[in-house]
C-alpha cells in the first residue's frame, strides 16, 4: 500500500496543475518543491498563454497574479544601427485575451497555493534526490535516505531535470536540446511604460527580436515584455551557437541588447532590480525523452515541451496541459490500479490528442529554422540594406526593388537560389 | 551593468556545508576550450593565471555548465534545504 496516490516533483506550472487536478478529484497527492516559497528558483520571459488553466481554475483570469495582457506585439530584426519591426496591435485582444505577462515567483506561488487549497499536501524546501525503485519499477521518491511511496510519480522538475537524469530515466541534456536564457527585470513607473509603449491601463507589450548585431557574430534572440511597473528584458542563446562561436560570454549578450539604439530609450531611467538565468528547452520534438515508464510520467519542461518559432515563445501552456493530462491519465487508470509501463502509455496517447504533442510533432525541426543562418545571419542585414536605400534620399536616381534586393543579398553573401530555397524551407516549417 | 553588479542584486541562502556542483580539476587542467567560462551566466567559472577557478556561491542553478562541459568534469546536484538562489521576480 503506497502512502500517496501520486507524488508530484516540482511546484511549477506543470506540477501544480497536475496536483490541482488530482486533489480536486479527491486523490491523495504530495507536491514536493525544492524552493521555499515555491517559484523562487523559477524564471520565464514570460508570457503566459493560460487558456488551459480554464480547466482547473475557471476564474484564473480574474484572480491570477498576471501583470498585463498582450495588446501590442512586435517581431523585430536588429542590426547595429537599425531595427526593422513588424508591429501588430489589435483591439480584438481586449475581449479575447491571447497572453499575459507574468513574473514567475508570484505566479508559481499562487498556483502552488491553489494546489494546497485543493487538498494536495504541499511541502516546500525539500529536495528529492532520486526516484525510489524496486524491481525496476518506480515506487516513490528518495529524500535524505528516506523513501516516500506513491502509486505513481509525476516528474515536473523543470528545464534542468536532475532527478530524471540521476534516476537513469532520461539522457543528460546535450547542446542541441537547450538554450541559455538570461534576463533582467527593470523597474520603471507604470505611467512611463504606458507612455513609451503606447499603452493604457492593463494593456501590455511583447517584443521578440533577432539580435543580428552581436559582437563576434554570436546568434541570439531577444525579448522585451512590459509588466505593470517593470520591464522584463532578456536574451536566449542556443548552446550550439555559443559553443561554435567560442569567444562570447553569455552574460555579456544582455548588455549589448539593452544598449541597442532602438531598445535603450525604452528602458532609459529604469533601474535593474533583478538579474536571472535559466535554461530554455529549445530542441523541439527530437529532445523529448520517453515520457512514461513503470510508475512514472514526465511533464512540462522536464519533458522538453516548449515551442519557439521566432514569433512566439511558449512553454508554460505546454506545462499546464501536460500536467493536467498526466493527472487525468492517473485517474483513468486508478480503477484497475495498474500503473505499469504499458498502462501509462495512455499518457502519451492522451497527449497526442492535445496541442502539446501535436505542436511538437507538426513543427519537428523548427529549432533549425528558429536558429538557422537565414534568420540570424542574413535577414537582418538584407532588410536593413533594402530599407536604407528605399528611405534615404541622396540625390541619386531610384532603383527597382528587385535590383536593391539582389545587391543586398550579394552584400550579405547569400545567392538568390540559396535565399529562395532557405526561405521556402522556413515557410514550410513555420 | 557589469555581471558582478548584476549578481550583487541577488539573494542567496548559501549552503556552507554542501557544494551542489563540483568540478574535477584534473580534467579541467587539460581542457582545450574552457567553454564553461563563456557559458555560465553567473560567472562562476573563471580562469586565474590559466587555471580554472570555480565558486558555487554565485550559482543561479540553471544547469548550463553541466551541458556546456563536454569533458565530464562537472557534477551537478540540486541544492538541499531551500538553499541557493532566491529570486523575487523570476
Amino acid at each position: 500500500m503506497s502512502e500517496f496516490d501520486v507524488i508530484v516533483v516540482g511546484a511549477g506550472p506543470a506540477g501544480s496543475s497536475a496536483a490541482i487536478r488530482l486533489a480536486s478529484k479527491k486523490m491523495n497527492v504530495l507536491l514536493v518543491e525544492k524552493s521555499d516559497p515555491p517559484g523562487t528558483k523559477n524564471v520565464s520571459g514570460g508570457v503566459l498563454w493560460g487558456h488551459e488553466l480554464d480547466n482547473i481554475i475557471p476564474d484564473w483570469e480574474k484572480t491570477a497574479p498576471v501583470e498585463r495582457y498582450i495588446r501590442s506585439k512586435t517581431v523585430g530584426f536588429l542590426t547595429e544601427d537599425s531595427s526593422i519591426n513588424i508591429d501588430f496591435r489589435s483591439r480584438k485582444f481586449d475581449e479575447n485575451k491571447s497572453g499575459y505577462t507574468v513574473l514567475r515567483v508570484k505566479l508559481d506561488q499562487w498556483l502552488a497555493k491553489k494546489a494546497s487549497e485543493s487538498g494536495a499536501m504541499l511541502v516546500n524546501g525539500v529536495t528529492v534526490d532520486r526516484l525510489a525503485m524496486k524491481d525496476g519499477k518506480v515506487i516513490g521518491v528518495e529524500q535524505d535516505g528516506d523513501t516516500i511511496t506513491a502509486d505513481t510519480v509525476i516528474l515536473a522538475e523543470g528545464a534542468n531535470p536532475r532527478v530524471a537524469i540521476q534516476s537513469g530515466i532520461r539522457e543528460p541534456l546535450k547542446d542541441h536540446d537547450v538554450a541559455i536564457g538570461v534576463k533582467e527585470v527593470i523597474k520603471l513607473p507604470e505611467e512611463k511604460i504606458n507612455e513609451r509603449f503606447n499603452l493604457r491601463g492593463k494593456e501590455g507589450f511583447a517584443g521578440e527580436y533577432v539580435l543580428g548585431f552581436l559582437k563576434g557574430g554570436v546568434e541570439a534572440g531577444g525579448f522585451l515584455y512590459t509588466n505593470k511597473d517593470s520591464i522584463s528584458l532578456g536574451a536566449v542563446i542556443f548552446m550550439e551557437h555559443l559553443r561554435s562561436n567560442g569567444n562570447t560570454h553569455s552574460f555579456d549578450i544582455i548588455e549589448q541588447f539593452n544598449s541597442h539604439p532602438s531598445i535603450a530609450p525604452l528602458i532609459e531611467g529604469g533601474k535593474i532590480d533583478e538579474y536571472s538565468a535559466h535554461m530554455v528547452q529549445e530542441g523541439g520534438y527530437g529532445s523529448i525523452p520517453k515520457l512514461f515508464g513503470d510508475g512514472y510520467m514526465i511533464a512540462g519542461d522536464a519533458a522538453g515541451f516548449s515551442f519557439s518559432n521566432g514569433l512566439v515563445l511558449q512553454g508554460m501552456n505546454y506545462a499546464i496541459q501536460s500536467g493536467i493530462t498526466a493527472a487525468d491519465t492517473f485517474m483513468e487508470l486508478k480503477e484497475k490500479g495498474n500503473y505499469s509501463d504499458s498502462a501509462l502509455s495512455l499518457y502519451q496517447e492522451k497527449l497526442q490528442k492535445t496541442f502539446v504533442m501535436q505542436d511538437m510533432e507538426n513543427f519537428k525541426g523548427i529549432e533549425n529554422v528558429t536558429w538557422g543562418n537565414l534568420i540570424h545571419q542574413h535577414l537582418p542585414g538584407i532588410l536593413e540594406s533594402v530599407m536604407l536605400e528605399i528611405f534615404m534620399e541622396n540625390g541619386t536616381p531610384k532603383r527597382h526593388m528587385y535590383k536593391i534586393l539582389m545587391d543586398a543579398m550579394k552584400k550579405e553573401k547569400i545567392s538568390s537560389s540559396k535565399m529562395i530555397s532557405e526561405s521556402f524551407k522556413m515557410i514550410r516549417r513555420l | 551593468m557589469k555581471i558582478e553588479d548584476r549578481l550583487s542584486l541577488l539573494n542567496y541562502k548559501t549552503d556552507k556545508s554542501f557544494a551542489h556542483i563540483t568540478v574535477d580539476h584534473n580534467i579541467c587542467e587539460t581542457c582545450p576550450d574552457n567553454f564553461c567560462t563563456y557559458a555560465c551566466p553567473a560567472k562562476c567559472y573563471t580562469l586565474i593565471e590559466g587555471k580554472l577557478n570555480f565558486k558555487y556561491e554565485d550559482c543561479v542553478e540553471c544547469g548550463t555548465c553541466v551541458v556546456a562541459c563536454s569533458h565530464g568534469s562537472v557534477s551537478w546536484n540540486n541544492v538541499k534545504g531551500a538553499h541557493g538562489v532566491k529570486y523575487k521576480y523570476g
